[in-house]
């Protein structure tokens, strides 16, 4: 008996032995397949990886641009988003009967959760651009740091857009520590202030970038013309802030040119390359199922002969859903390729007649107004001349000049004119601004 | 290393047996038949309370060195009662008749990696079906849809009546809101994969372009591939007391399938067929119209061309033009089983082909089984298991989008006089009402998931040295799971929505995913029965490893060349491959005591690092006690009413990973006018991740009364999940939309009841019944970030909740704000749970019939339903002008519930409760007797009979089916519904041959 316990203490001897063999065993840990990870790229990125994070911003600016462009198209009255599988569009955004708002719905938390996702990219940037240990010199550097800025606030800008009084969180440049909600004009100084510290840089960046951007920023690809870029949404922030003698400035340092073509400026570009995004506000002309179609005082407010009415297209049926119809298509998009414009010249040959119009020179207010009347097939400005009216005018260009680009609610509610907006069923009702999403409080 | 120690232990075991050479013995000698007098080969004979053992020979002989001068000897079959016959030095030879195993209390069941209990000494609730209560009744399409009522304390959902599957099984509650919810499946040994492969609609259907990211293209799960005819047994681990022996993969249940396996003696031949029909299962019918309804709802200028529909008698009844077919079904079965005494083998194949009951879909599969055994030298034995499976499914194009293509959305957009039919040319009209005409989708797309997947096993026992007090097995076990699945989704540029300017010009989407698993594990196994006491000691240690290896790639080609379909014949091509690669090795150590089958107690620990975790070589713990006690035979309360009483407990810990990835943060990959680009992922890493920890605690009794005739056990459990994973949201100012946190703590408690009564047993008849009886309560008792919702489709149409306090299952959303108590602006309108679920299984037998059905009742539980959202919107709701709903009975039930839309979300969660006849079948056994007249003993039974599946459905809810779900199985968000696939009811004819 002795020996059998002897024996079964070698046999606990060598299991353990055995076992304690087993536990030595590694898990060899392997990088990560599917992407770069974020601590490679902010602490040891290459010129590729710098080039890919500004091509990333670029990309992502497109992102969930479509669910903006309803957002503000609809509830600025521009045209209805008939939808075969989300009622949403059609009861939340116009204020039917009871709906309101919600602050956990895809209309807002998306669209404003992608462009804080660029910001994002914006601050990796911006930090990869610190610890970098590549070749570039520090005028490449401030390259790369004018362009994070400009791009980052214009993102801001947009997310302000759908805020309005809400405000936005400008600092955020530490995802553990968020800065606080700025109020509206609070948000709008954070913006330009980026703006500015941006434009420094490209001041100093010398004469080309280290990145190559899409053509959809062609001519404005250098840190000299990019700049102007940087200035032209400058001027659109100062006039937003209502401080017209910098908006005056600015709009004289970006590429503001009322002799050039109206359609210049940059551009969202879209392509059916694999992996590339095609235009999210693009639906086929007579399209049934998924629709944008025009609010029908769009083509009965136009003055005649009115060449903008392009931008609709007069459907074979009339098209309904929710109480709401309308023969016309949004025609602004013609391909789902087409370019979706970030600024255009016209928009700033109206900025300029804004500001003329507020600084007391209507002369100068209406040669701008007419270069884009002239433009537009019509007789050039024969009415009053009051600031009022003029600022009445330059809304009026600007709603049919600006169609489908985002821009009428936002006029609307920055001259107090919500109430103007059109109402088309009883108990709709018109939004100042969206709620904050429901994550943020 | 491994033959050192063999050789090592037989010096050992040498010594060992001189050491005991000289003491007293005798030669027991015996011949151990069935009830018939048939001799049954290699069944076990263990001397009690010691090591010493043998087999019978192919006769049915053993014989046995006895030490002493008597002993009693234990005899196991596989399917037979266990026997203890007493042996003494003047009565040595004994004959051994065995009877059939009628009593759940002889079954074995799991209780450690390399060992098992009978299940009267089990101390868990540990759950196991025979395949006869598997697949016995009817004819199941895959192993999980077979599982429904059949297990107390699992949730069974399927996500839709799409051909091959797509199920949710939750058991116990759910137990993870971001990792994975569904149990880890474990066939032979081998881990299997479950997978649900996303095919790529989404490109087309734009389902997550409103924000839902979650997978909505309702693929199949991979088990279901394994075929239900194949299984002996299933087993359930429901929670960490049982399942914490598989550690860090077990937090939401194991499912142990064991194959049938060959038996000494004849060689059995069968063959089975069923031919059957599936019939959509609850038609919702269309709304009755008239001019002014028309004019209301697709405004005046529709109602001339109503009207003349009407006069031409041109209005069609679509529903039944989409889902109206009737599906043919066959399934076809051919096995072998038999062997002798040292190999046995079991071989069967199975050929399924089912149509769907919309036209062009359907599911196929081919089945190939090897199972062999082998008894190598008197200490080696060895199995062999070897599965071959290829299967095809055609699962058409539903649940949400975003862009109106699927086929229900197109369905209900499509008033009764829309002309939708083709010409006598082929050609579909476009449908003006919508994005899509669903016929033509039907007629012209492709989405097909085709899986070959081999699965094998091998198992190696070696009885290292034996000898009467003690024994030493090694067990060793190595197992492999590799597929290729082939997604192949075709959208040619002649359907409505790829031509004329919308959609891409066609889209050809393959995907192929290759998976690999493999699992290598070694258990040492020690048995010690110290003299002159009634304890034993089962003592085993061992190690695991597991790796797991996934690549799938994608390609979606756009803007295709004419009719073609091959990925080069298009103008534009995106790739996505995504990997998964995760390695664990696992150790695990328990020592079980037994004392005369009186007290039983087991401790464990299994101790788990992984490549998924923040720090992969870091060891996770999780360990386990039971006690078993039969407190019939320590007080010998046995009597003509009592048979058996046991009382248990068991408490155990178990873990869930991370999703693969999880400890990283990102950048995805972009692409702008040819330049790529690098962008920040929504989800936030956090490289100090760790699994979540499941810690359960279950307590009861079983008793048997009057002679076993009724057996009745009871469960309670509380488990907490703590450390749960969640990917909690974040502010979106950060720049994420989620961060992976282990910030919750979450409670399932709940009750198991099961009763099981062998109510008459007759010569002739024969009547077993029972009741399966089982509820769950979950709780989310710590939530370290700001409440959030979660799935669905925010909180205007109803959404999940992740709420302190609050259950994990609850559904929120707007609504009247007198009702918001606590002033965050949602109201609680329901909760996924169901109140409880119950099951009554019957089997009657009369002479030759044999009637067999199974009653499933599940109370409550809510479902966020939205096809009748949507069909309001389109005014085609088949109730729109019913006016039941409106209290103040003004409004019909259409504007009734349109009105609520963003004022309240309480019109879309409806109560989901269901009573069915989940399965019934009736069969005629022609036994040999009777035949031999026509086939002298060819044959030896012919069966035949009739089987229905969801014959009887009685439900109160507004859409097809309350099972459904439109994010597949994982996580919280089963039960949303947004236009599936409708579920069908199967009728099946049998017969079967046996040779």
């Amino acid at each position: 008996m002795k020996f059998l316990k002897h024996n079964i203490k070698i046999q606990w001897v060598l299991l353990l032995g055995l076992l304690v063999g087993m536990m030595g065993c590694q898990i060899q840990e392997e990088p990560f397949p599917n992407g770069p990870a974020l601590e490679d790229i902010s602490q040891n990125a290459t010129l590729g990886d710098l080039n890919n994070v500004v091509a990333g911003m670029e990309a992502g600016m497109r992102n969930r641009l479509g669910t903006y462009g309803d957002d503000v198209g609809v509830v600025g009255r521009e045209w209805y988003r008939f939808s075969g599988s989300d009622p949403r569009f059609t009861s939340d955004l116009l204020g039917k009967g009871s709906a309101v708002l919600d602050n956990n719905t895809f209309y807002v938390t998306n669209p404003y959760y992608e462009r804080y996702r660029v910001v994002r990219n914006g601050h990796i940037l911006l930090t990869a651009v610190d610890n970098t240990s590549a070749d570039i010199t520090d005028e490449e550097k401030n390259g790369f740091r004018g362009f994070a800025r400009t791009i980052m606030a214009y993102q801001l800008l947009l997310n302000l857009n759908l805020m309005g009084n809400n405000g936005i969180r400008a600092d955020v440049a530490d995802p553990d520590n968020l800065g606080p909600f700025l109020d509206y004009s609070g948000s709008l100084t954070a913006i330009k202030a980026l703006l500015d510290e941006a434009a420094s840089e490209l001041d100093n960046s010398g004469a080309a970038f280290a990145f190559v951007l899409s053509s959809g920023f062609a001519g404005f690809d250098d840190p000299a013309s990019f700049r102007q870029f940087n200035r032209a949404i400058a001027a659109r922030v100062a006039l937003y802030q209502a401080d017209y003698t910098t908006a005056a400035t600015d709009l004289a340092a970006s590429f503001y040119d009322p002799a050039a073509a109206l359609s210049d400026g940059v551009f969202h570009i879209f392509s059916a390359t694999g992996g590339d995004a095609l235009n999210p506000l693009f639906f086929a002309p007579g399209a049934t199922g998924e629709q944008r179609v025009a609010h029908p005082s769009y083509v009965a407010d136009a003055e005649a002969g009115d060449i903008r009415l392009d931008k609709v297209l007069i459907r074979a049926d009339t098209a309904f859903q929710d109480d709401l119809s309308s023969n016309y298509d949004v025609y602004v998009f013609q391909t789902n390729t087409s370019s979706i414009p970030i600024i255009r010249n016209e928009e700033l040959v109206l900025i300029d007649a804004e500001l003329k119009a507020r600084a007391g020179d209507p002369g100068g207010a209406v040669t701008s107004i007419d270069i884009v009347r002239t433009a537009a097939g019509l007789a050039g400005y024969t009415g009053g001349t009051s600031e009022t009216e003029l600022i009445d005018e330059v809304l009026n260009q600007r709603r049919y000049s600006l169609y489908g680009e985002g821009h009428r609610w936002v006029d609307m509610r920055r001259t107090g004119r919500l109430g103007q907006l059109p109402i088309d069923r009883p108990g709709d009702d018109v939004w100042e601004e969206f709620p904050r999403p429901a994550n943020e409080n | 290393m491994q033959r050192q120690l063999t050789r090592l232990t037989l010096t050992l075991l040498t010594l060992l047996g001189m050491s005991t050479y000289a003491l007293a013995q005798f030669t027991a000698k015996g011949k151990v038949v069935d009830e018939d007098g048939a001799p049954l080969p290699a069944a076990t004979i263990q001397l009690k309370n010691t090591a010493i053992g043998t087999f019978t020979d192919s006769d049915g002989n053993f014989s046995l060195e006895v030490p002493g001068s008597e002993g009693v000897l234990v005899v196991r079959f596989t399917g037979y009662r266990e026997q203890e016959v007493e042996v003494s030095s003047s009565n040595p030879s004994v004959g051994v008749n065995m009877e059939v195993a009628d009593n759940r209390m002889d079954d074995v069941v799991i209780s450690g990696l390399a060992s098992s209990v009978k299940r009267s000494n089990a101390a868990s609730s540990v759950a196991a079906i025979s395949s006869r209560q598997l697949a016995g009744v009817t004819n199941q399409q895959t192993m999980d849809g077979a599982l429904y009522g059949k297990f107390k304390g699992a949730n069974i959902t399927a996500n839709s009546g799409a051909p091959g599957g797509g199920i949710s099984v939750k058991l116990r509650g759910i137990t993870s809101i971001n990792a994975n919810s569904q149990p880890l499946y474990i066939v032979d040994g081998v881990y299997m994969d479950n997978s649900a492969i996303a095919s790529g609609i989404d490109f087309v259907s734009n389902a997550s372009g409103g924000g839902s990211a979650t997978n909505q293209d309702n693929p199949s799960n991979r088990i279901a591939d394994i075929d239900p005819e194949d299984i002996e047994t299933i087993e359930i681990l429901k929670g960490a007391s049982a399942a914490s022996i598989y550690g860090s993969r077990a937090a939401a249940g194991v499912v142990i399938i064991t194959t049938k396996r060959g038996a000494p003696g004849r060689t059995n031949i069968s063959y089975n067929t069923s031919l059957g029909f599936a019939q959509m299962l609850n038609p919702k019918g269309q709304r009755t119209f008239d001019a002014q309804k028309v004019e209301a709802s697709f405004g005046a200028s529709e109602v001339p061309i109503y009207e003349s529909a009407v006069a031409a008698g041109l209005l069609n009844d679509y529903e039944d033009e989409l889902f109206g077919e009737t599906g043919f079904l066959q399934t076809h079965r051919l096995s072998f089983r038999g062997g002798n005494d040292r190999t046995s083998f079991f071989v069967g194949g199975t050929l399924k082909a089912e149509d769907g009951i919309v036209k062009n879909t359907g599911y196929s599969k081919e089945s190939f089984r090897v199972n062999l055994d082998h008894k190598a030298t008197g200490w080696l034995d060895l199995s062999f298991n070897s599965n071959y499976i290829h299967s095809s499914s055609d699962r058409g194009f539903f649940n949400n989008d975003n862009s109106g293509t699927t086929m229900g959305i197109s369905l209900i957009v499509t008033p009764p006089w829309a002309q939708l039919l083709p010409d006598a040319n082929g050609n579909y009209p476009d449908n003006p009402y919508g994005a899509a005409n669903p016929l033509q989708t039907r007629d012209l797309i492709t989405n097909n998931e085709e899986v070959s997947r081999v699965i094998s096993g091998v198992t190696a026992k070696a009885r290292l040295y034996s000898a009467e007090q003690s024994a030493l097995r090694f067990v060793l076990n190595a197992g492999l799971d590799h597929y290729n699945l082939a997604t192949t989704a075709l959208f040619p540029r002649t359907l409505q929505f790829q031509s004329n300017g919308n959609g891409t010009n066609g889209a050809s989407i393959q995907g192929s995913t290759v998976n690999t698993n493999s699992n290598v594990s070694g258990f040492l196994v020690h048995n010690y029965y110290p003299s002159n006491t009634n304890l034993s000691f089962t003592t085993q240690a061992g190690a695991l490893l597991l790796n797991f290896d996934q690549n799938t790639i994608r390609n979606t080609a756009t803007q295709l060349i004419g009719s073609q379909t091959n990925l080069d014949q298009s103008g534009s091509v995106a790739v996505l491959q995504n990997r998964v690669m995760q390695q664990d090795i696992g150790y695990y150590v328990q020592e079980e005591v037994n004392y005369a089958d009186q007290l039983i107690g087991t401790v464990g620990i299994r101790a788990d690092k992984s490549s998924n975790n923040g720090d992969a070589n870091q060891l996770y713990y999780y360990p386990k006690a039971s006690l078993a006690w039969n407190v019939h035979s320590m007080f010998d309360l046995t009597s003509d009413v009592l048979s058996s009483v046991k009382l248990r407990v068991a408490y155990g810990q178990s873990g869930n990973f991370a999703n693969f990835g999880a400890k990283y943060t990102t950048l995805g990959n972009t692409l702008i006018g040819g330049n790529a680009g690098s962008l920040i992922n929504g989800l936030r890493g956090n490289d100090m991740v760790a699994p979540e920890r499941q810690a359960e605690l279950e307590t009861g009794f079983d008793i048997a009364l009057l002679d076993n005739k009724v057996s009745l056990d009871f469960t309670v459990y509380r488990k907490n999940v703590t450390g749960l994973l969640l990917n909690a949201q974040v502010p979106g100012s950060s720049g994420f939309g989620s961060q992976v946190t282990n910030a919750a703590d979450l409670q399932n408690q709940g009750m198991e009841i099961g009763l099981q009564v062998n109510a008459f047993n007759g010569d002739k008849f024969q009547w077993t019944s029972g009741a399966n009886f089982w509820l769950n309560r979950s709780l989310v008792t710590r939530l370290d970030v700001e409440a959030f919702n979660v799935g669905a489709f925010g909180a205007t149409l109803a959404t999940f909740r992740i709420e302190e306090g609050q259950p994990a299952t609850q559904i929120v959303g707007i609504g009247p704000s007198e009702l918001d108590e606590d002033g965050d602006g949602l109201i609680v309108w329901g909760n996924s749970e169901p109140d409880f679920q119950i099951a009554f299984p019957n089997t009657l037998n009369f002479n030759d019939f044999q009637l067999s059905f199974l009653v499933h009742w599940k109370q409550g539980g809510d479902n966020i339903n939205l096809t009748t959202l949507l069909t309001d919107i389109f005014g085609t709701s088949p109730d729109y002008d019913a006016t039941t709903l409106d209290p103040d009975g003004q409004q019909v039930n259409g504007d009734y519930r349109l009105a609520a839309l963003g004022v309240t979300a309480e019109p879309w969660v409806e109560d989901a409760s269901y009573v069915r006849l989940r399965e019934i079948g009736l069969f005629y056994t022609i036994r040999q007797d009777k035949l031999e007249s026509i086939s002298r003993d060819y044959i030896r039974s012919i069966r035949v009979g009739f089987s229905a599946y969801n014959l009887i459905n009685i439900f109160d809810y507004s859409s097809y089916d309350p099972e459904v779900s439109n994010f597949g199985a994982n996580g919280i968000s089963t039960g949303v519904e947004v236009l599936p696939f409708p579920s069908a009811r199967r009728i099946n004819f049998h017969l079967g041959v046996n040779f």
